[in-house]
């Protein structure tokens, strides 16, 4: 077997281990209920088994990791899929230090499941290796890279504590605005994992279409591939080959006036699908538990302490903070200042790393000098990640820049 | 007007106005502050700050209007608002010089284009707004700091371990031990306490029937710290106005070149540009199976050689002392005494020069050839028996209908389509011909020179062309580095002094046989309950963790 493929198969292993590790947690704390045992002794014995298997998921994403960067002979962290998937890997290694400090089972009902929604995100994107660019030929790549990861997945778990936050505090005897944006964010995690779950089933079926287009910047006639059936063709964009659709010939709406540019119709598409995709599911789950989603949530956190938790959320990004600081901000210029000469050039990925340093900067003079504590620190914590997750990948699809990475 | 308010404390202890805790006892100083009882704010240690003088000159209230954190919250939003609409479409110094921004704005964006355009967005990083904004941030900070980093500073020097009732019952973590709890006198407990808690590194201070277990202060400094290397890091973007602080310019040039470095009496040659591939055939397996087809640059090499110039600097033929050589790449740039060179961008193949030959228009006969640069293209040339002078030489070449009259122009300096008009004197023509040489546009210079009814042809081949590579270099200079990076590292250190240390107190104090405790720290107070847990259980008193928060509320 080559080292790559190992590689690869370790990468799957570490993935099963996750999704293992976030049911073990969630059963050590909702299944308390139903076994004979005493459930303090069912918290802490199913938590422990969570605990170990979460261990074994790292200990096989580091192999992958390892294995891989000997095949390559670079570092993976240099395109989407390698990235994320390390991102993946920060989080659960931040999950682990944040829940040896605090014991708290449920944080890994929450906090695993984060990263691997990301885990699963980072295998939409082209998983072969690529050789590495000129500009990513540095020994500040791994520094910078790595670090921020690091800050950021603090931040992802502040997020997944923030969560638990709000479906312990915000109260759902009644419909409100907490309960209408707390549902909000909660079908917003629905339509990513909609989008994951249609690019997989599609791809399963080697789903193919292509379209020509005209490329708006040089006015060349160019081909899109589109992975997944057309709701929305490209502009202007002619049928060269469409596979059947539910055995129907329909080859999709023209994107409207906006969408000009040479990929906009294509990521329209996936936008809409992943709308489409999360509402039904969410439509699906409403109807078998027939209450809002963030109600049916609130009764696993019913026990949680929720100073606890407002702290540990302070706490996850408290620790976030200056390593995203580094490794973000300050490696980023050191690395912007070898490469290109300037160490700050405004460029939009800078631009938005500064704009996630500011918010979470606001985050914590808000809540150390003007006391906002609770429910309202709770929703930023929400809003932060938010903002990381555009400045990663929201950044990539809709602003070009000098961090574009291929096969985006 | 002054307001007048009594800041006497019953302890017997003058504070200054605008004071929220006794300095000596902790209590609230406002009636209705100590009828409350929820836990008390904590921040600054309750300590007057300049900013809440009752007395308003207009610098007291500049002073008041900066030292407020909601104003620098407020601040902060603004600009992340600002940065981030400033990200929506791209910016013009994202461009290389020279285009019409309106028009491209326009163009591209349509009506949304010229909206940003005529804002002012396009340009929101280099804006004045977007510099006051930063340097309005930047006061708030020093002000902010100085306002509370000095009462912080003299409130933790002078602390006491004998505190009010008050204070000790409404810290977040309190709780009150009865004689039954204890199981032992007050005194006995609190000496315990002190051995345990200097067993956990805490600094004690000790008074008859009160104890303060302290750990951790520095921590409090964190944040300021950090705001000095904030400061510093913004004064270093102002230091970069001093003249010849800070360069950056594009330098484009092509092989075996020799330019001139802006405002300097340098000169840098491009020796030789390199462009390399990864070659499929040496790639590691991993990279062979998929990405092989796939070509992918591998190297960008400028092999440049920096002079100085020793005298004649502003003619054709500067003397030239070479000082260094160095291959240039992506992320190692050429670097002397200041001065850098960073790889930035290249061009391969470009038009250079191309050897024509003088020939007469009907026999063919060749009198001679020269060579014919695009970018220096001289004045005259001697060939054979002939004299060609250069009457006029258009780069980047185009008619233009002037009414009925065409006219020849330029589009451009670049050699896009080069056109050059001659005048060939000799034996055939000893007052002059006039000759066009439009290699790109044969049919239309040819029509010309019917017209002009030239004796002469001048042409060269494809073969006789040269072409060359040129590679762009950015020219920067920037004293102002080391400033920065001192001060990214000092606010290093303070956010990790701030954030990966916590500052932790526990007040034991004894009232009527009771044991009163209470703590505060502003973060991580799960820590500080197991702090207090883990003592006190050691000493035989078992505090359940639940009951250092809601216990006991003062009456």
């Amino acid at each position: 077997m080559k080292l790559i493929d190992f590689s690869v198969t370790m990468f799957m292993f570490a993935f099963g281990f996750y999704i293992a590790a976030a049911l073990l947690y969630a059963f050590s704390v909702t299944g308390k209920r139903w076994g004979k045992s005493d459930p303090a002794d069912h918290i802490s014995r199913w938590s422990r088994y969570g605990y170990w298997t979460a261990v074994a998921g790292v200990t096989s994403h580091l192999i992958y990791f390892i294995t891989r960067w000997i095949a390559q002979g670079h570092i993976p962290v240099s395109n989407l899929f390698e990235f994320m998937s390390f991102l993946g890997l920060a989080i659960m290694v931040a999950f682990i230090i944040i829940y040896r400090i605090y014991r708290l089972p449920l944080i890994g009902a929450f906090a695993l499941p984060v990263g691997i929604i990301i885990i699963a995100y980072a295998a939409v994107f082209p998983m072969e290796s690529q050789p590495l660019i000129p500009a990513l030929n540095s020994n500040w790549l791994k520094i910078h890279v790595t670090m921020a990861a690091l800050g950021e997945s603090f931040f992802a778990v502040g997020f997944a504590t923030g969560l638990m936050y709000l479906l312990k505090a915000v109260d759902q005897s009644k419909p409100s605005k907490q309960t209408f944006w707390l549902e909000f964010t909660l079908v917003v995690v629905i339509m990513l994992i909609g989008f994951i779950a249609v690019t997989f089933t599609f791809r399963a079926l080697g789903y193919e279409a292509i379209y020509t287009q005209i490329n708006p910047k040089n006015n060349q006639i160019e081909e899109v591939v589109y992975q997944i059936p057309a709701i929305f063709k490209p502009q202007q964009g002619e049928v060269i080959k469409a596979d059947p659709f539910f055995g129907t010939s329909f080859t999709g709406f023209e994107a409207p006036g906006i969408f000009k540019g040479m990929n906009a119709g294509r990521k329209l598409n996936t936008v809409v699908w992943s709308i489409i995709s999360g509402l039904l599911l969410y439509g699906l789950i409403r109807l078998i538990i027939r209450e809002r989603l963030g109600r049916s949530m609130s009764k696993i956190t019913e026990s949680l302490d929720p100073e606890l938790v407002d702290e540990i959320t302070y706490r996850a990004i408290a620790i976030g903070f200056p390593i995203f600081t580094l490794g973000g901000l300050i490696f980023a210029m050191i690395w912007a200042e070898v490469a290109w000469g300037r160490f700050w050039g405004w460029d939009p990925k800078e631009v938005w790393a500064l704009v996630t340093w500011l918010f979470y900067a606001a985050y914590l003079h808000l809540r150390l000098s003007l006391g906002w504590q609770g429910l309202r620190s709770a929703w930023l914590a929400v809003i932060g990640f938010v903002i990381v997750v555009f400045t990663l990948i929201g950044v990539n699809l809709m602003i070009a820049g000098l961090h574009t990475y291929a096969g985006v | 007007m002054a307001l007048i308010e009594n800041t006497k404390c019953d302890c017997g202890h003058n504070n200054p106005v605008g004071t929220v805790l006794c300095e000596s006892c902790g209590k609230p100083i406002l009636e209705q502050d100590q009828q409350a009882t929820s836990p008390l704010d904590m921040r600054y240690e309750g300590m007057s700050r300049r900013s809440q003088l009752a007395d308003k000159t207009i610098i007291d209230q500049v002073w008041s209007f900066f030292s407020s954190v909601k104003i620098a919250i407020y601040m902060i939003i603004i600009i992340l608002i600002a940065s981030a609409i400033g990200t929506v479409l791209p910016q013009e110094n994202q461009f290389l010089p020279g285009i019409n921004y309106e028009k491209f704005y326009i163009d591209t964006y349509g009506w949304f284009g010229k909206l940003y355009y005529e804002s002012g967005l396009s340009n929101t990083f280099n804006s004045w707004w977007f510099s006051l904004l930063l340097l309005m941030l930047g006061t708030s900070l020093v002000i902010c700091s100085l306002d509370r980093v000095i009462p912080l500073h003299k409130a933790l020097k002078k602390q006491r371990a004998k505190k009010n009732p008050q204070f000790i019952l409404r810290q977040k973590i309190q709780t009150t031990l009865e004689e039954a709890d204890l199981r032992q006198s007050p005194e006995s407990y609190m000496n315990a306490m002190e051995e345990q808690l200097k067993k956990k590194r805490y600094q004690v201070i000790r008074e008859k029937d009160a104890l303060l277990a302290e750990k951790g202060r520095f921590s409090r400094w964190g944040p300021y710290i950090n705001h000095i290397g904030l400061i510093i890091f913004l004064l270093a973007a102002l230091l970069r106005n001093i003249p010849g602080w800070y360069e950056d310019h594009m330098i484009r040039i092509m092989e075996n070149e020799i330019v001139s470095v802006p405002g300097t009496s340098y000169f840098i040659e491009n020796e030789k540009f390199t462009l390399e591939f990864y070659d499929p055939a040496t790639l590691p397996d991993a990279l062979k199976q998929e990405g092989s087809e796939r070509v992918t640059p591998k190297l960008y090499q400028t092999d440049a050689i920096l002079y100085e110039c020793t005298g004649d600097c502003y003619t054709t033929t500067p003397q030239l002392k070479e000082l260094i050589r160095h291959p240039i790449t992506v992320n190692d740039p050429l670097r002397y005494e200041g001065l850098k060179f960073f790889q930035i961008d290249f061009e391969l193949g470009k038009l250079k020069s191309v050897d024509v030959k003088l020939a007469h228009e009907e026999t063919g006969q060749v009198f001679g050839q020269f060579n014919l640069d695009f970018y220096e293209p001289g004045t005259e040339f001697s060939v054979g028996e002939y004299q060609v002078s250069v009457v006029q030489y258009f780069p980047d070449f185009e008619i233009e209908m002037n009414g009925d009259t065409p006219t020849l122009i330029t589009k451009s300096r670049v050699p896009n389509n080069p056109a050059f008009t001659f005048k060939v004197t000799g034996p055939l023509s000893p007052k002059g011909d006039v000759v066009l040489y439009a290699p790109l546009n044969k049919p239309i210079s040819d029509k010309i020179n019917d017209t002009l009814g030239a004796q002469y042809s001048i042409a060269g081949t494809m073969q006789d062309v040269h072409f060359v590579n040129s590679t762009t270099l950015n020219y920067r200079v920037e004293k102002a580095l080391p400033f920065f990076f001192v001060g990214a590292f000092i606010s290093m250190i303070g956010l990790v002094m701030g954030f990966y240390w916590q500052h932790r107190r526990i007040w034991i104090n004894e009232v009527d046989g009771k044991i009163l405790l209470g703590a505060h720290t502003n973060k991580n107070g799960f820590g500080l309950r197991q702090d207090i847990v883990d003592t006190s259980s050691k000493v035989g008193v078992v505090i359940p963790m639940e009951q250092l928060k809601d216990g006991v509320k003062v009456k």
